[in-house]
């Protein structure tokens, strides 16, 4: 007969929140640890200078133009006469506060979209993704250009942009992976058991893709930085007296020969943030998809 | 007279693809009809691609047929009313058939709560009475599925099916990729669990020796047609259809 199953040890509640301790422990290896650091540093910097005044104030002119670095300006003065630390550690927090505000929308729609078209497969999926399609036709320069042009440029601009520059390949994927979800076994289960669409969707959908998701996530936030970055060069973004990175940059150019430092500090945190951001995306993705290979290259 | 908790009536299954020049046409259920009483197994058993799946599926509501009518439990079928928790069904893949990210507990409950509503955990003491009847330890309930054996999982998807005390149970190729002594468990424990509860069963198969086990009766399908329909004991005995015979030979 059945007969007797062994009985399974119950782990006591210590040995979980061990498991659980250790887990959180080995989530990003020794690499991606440092880039959370370096991330963390730079969001701690930006929001100090703003409650605290660290580094000066952003807009009052303090010095000759385009002093080069000195112990009173770290990173020397732009063509105004500003001290460039605290406009850069400005321009770092109107960055990564626009980034990561665009993303969370990102991720919100495209995991919607790319879940509902996941699990309903057919013509519904075939829709979504022929929207993103035409989404993805647009080169992302154009597309945010496109944007800028139509809700006047800004802040508003650059964080559309963003969203439209990154929802079809996270709705993309996100829908891969609900479609493999939505034909295993359990959630026809939960279907004839007749569980709730809404139900099924979030219990046993959403919870087995959410890996992707932060995976996504991570990798639309560098793009993020990129799409800022190129909208506010092209003058379609962040306008003055404002500061962010992609501002700076491009202020820096029109001095370049003359006052390198102006192009290259901001220059060089935004491939540092990118940097960070994608170390810890591959973190993730290794660790939360661990059947996804490293690419060759 | 006995009653017929799950009747097929002429019923046929047509999927199209393409159009134009590419159309194609596959009849997986040709003018199927059967039925299954109360307290019986119905073994349905055929090759790859004999339509056994495609009668489940219908059976289970989750496919509309091209034409013919479902019966359950003599009214016309309409999934979406009043169903709920009436049908259950047990499928192959041990590995697939749990939420991973969900405790075993929470995956047993999830059926009853969806029938009578309630949240995942307010059924534990339903889930732990489960746990005894299907044969494993109270303490799998707290546990996720990747910590069980595939003979374990068949269980507690055994256990998620019958919480409901469904009337009718599909199993799809339920035990084929489990070990043989596992399978033999988990085939007794069927058995054991339709003579307690009396469900109706279609214990959908390619594994003869397994379907004669536990079927009260076989329907033999190839290329979308029953050919035969047969007591088991009559059917291992004198198989009368061609094909009957060439499929027990090469047992």
């Amino acid at each position: 007969m059945t007969g007797t199953v062994a009985p399974i040890p119950r782990a006591t509640a210590a040995q979980a929140a061990r498991r659980g301790l250790r887990r959180a422990a080995t989530t990003l290896d020794p690499l991606a640890t440092v880039a959370a650091c370096v991330l963390l540093a730079m969001f701690a910097a930006t929001i100090l200078a703003r409650l605290v005044g660290l580094g000066g104030s952003p807009t009052e002119i303090v010095g000759t133009r385009l002093a080069a670095p000195s112990l009173a300006f770290p990173l020397g003065t732009d063509s105004l006469g500003r001290s460039l630390v605290p406009r850069l550690l400005e321009g770092i927090g109107t960055t990564l506060l626009l980034s990561v505000i665009a993303v969370a929308i990102t991720a919100v729609l495209a995991s919607t979209a790319g879940i509902v078209a996941g699990y309903r497969g057919g013509r519904v999926n075939g829709t979504i993704m022929r929207v993103g399609d035409m989404l993805y036709a647009f080169p992302s320069i154009i597309l945010a250009i496109l944007v800028a042009a139509v809700v006047g440029p800004g802040q508003v601009a650059a964080l559309a942009s963003i969203v439209l520059v990154t929802v079809p390949l996270m709705t993309r994927l996100v829908a891969v992976s609900s479609r493999a979800v939505a034909d295993r076994d359990f959630v026809a289960a939960a279907v004839i058991s007749g569980v709730s669409t809404p139900r099924i969707l979030v219990r046993h959908i959403l919870r087995n893709v959410a890996g992707t998701i932060a995976v996504q996530g991570t990798y639309a936030l560098s793009i993020a930085i990129l799409v800022e970055g190129g909208l506010s060069f092209l003058g379609y973004g962040v306008q003055l007296p404002g500061s962010s990175l992609g501002l700076l940059i491009k202020e820096g150019t029109t001095y370049m020969v003359k006052a390198p430092w102006l192009i290259v500090a901001p220059g060089v945190v935004l491939v540092i943030a990118i940097l960070c951001i994608n170390v810890i995306g591959d973190s993730l993705r290794d660790r939360l998809e661990p059947r996804e290979t490293r690419s060759l290259v | 007279m006995i009653e017929n908790v799950l009747e097929l009536d002429q019923v046929s299954t047509v999927f199209r693809s393409g159009w134009g020049r590419g159309r194609r046409e596959l009849t997986a259920m040709d003018d199927i009809t059967l039925s299954v009483p109360a307290g019986e197994t119905l073994g349905l058993v055929g090759e790859s691609g004999s339509g056994k799946t495609t009668t489940g599926s219908v059976a289970l509501g989750l496919r509309r047929p091209t034409s013919g009518t479902v019966r359950f439990l003599g009214r016309p079928f309409d999934r979406r009313r009043g169903t709920a928790g009436q049908i259950q069904a047990v499928f192959q893949n041990p590995n697939w058939s749990l939420n991973p990210r969900l405790t075993v507990g929470a995956s047993i409950a999830e059926p009853l709560s969806a029938a009578e509503g309630g949240s995942l955990s307010s059924h534990e003491d339903a889930v732990l009475t489960m746990l005894d009847e299907v044969g494993l330890h109270r303490s799998v309930a707290e546990r996720h599925p990747h910590e069980l054996s595939g003979g374990q999982r068949q269980r507690v998807a055994v256990a998620r099916a019958l919480i409901t005390r469904p009337r009718f149970i599909v199993f799809d190729e339920a035990v084929s990729a489990l070990d043989v002594s596992v399978q033999a468990q988990v085939l007794n424990l069927i058995k054991d669990l339709q003579a307690q509860n009396g469900f109706a069963a279609l214990f959908i198969s390619h594994d003869l020796g397994a379907v004669r086990y536990v079927s009260h009766r076989i329907a033999v399908m190839r290329l979308g047609e029953i050919v035969e329909l047969a007591e088991t004991e009559r059917f291992y005995d004198a198989p009368e259809h061609d094909y009957s015979r060439r499929l027990l030979e090469g047992m």
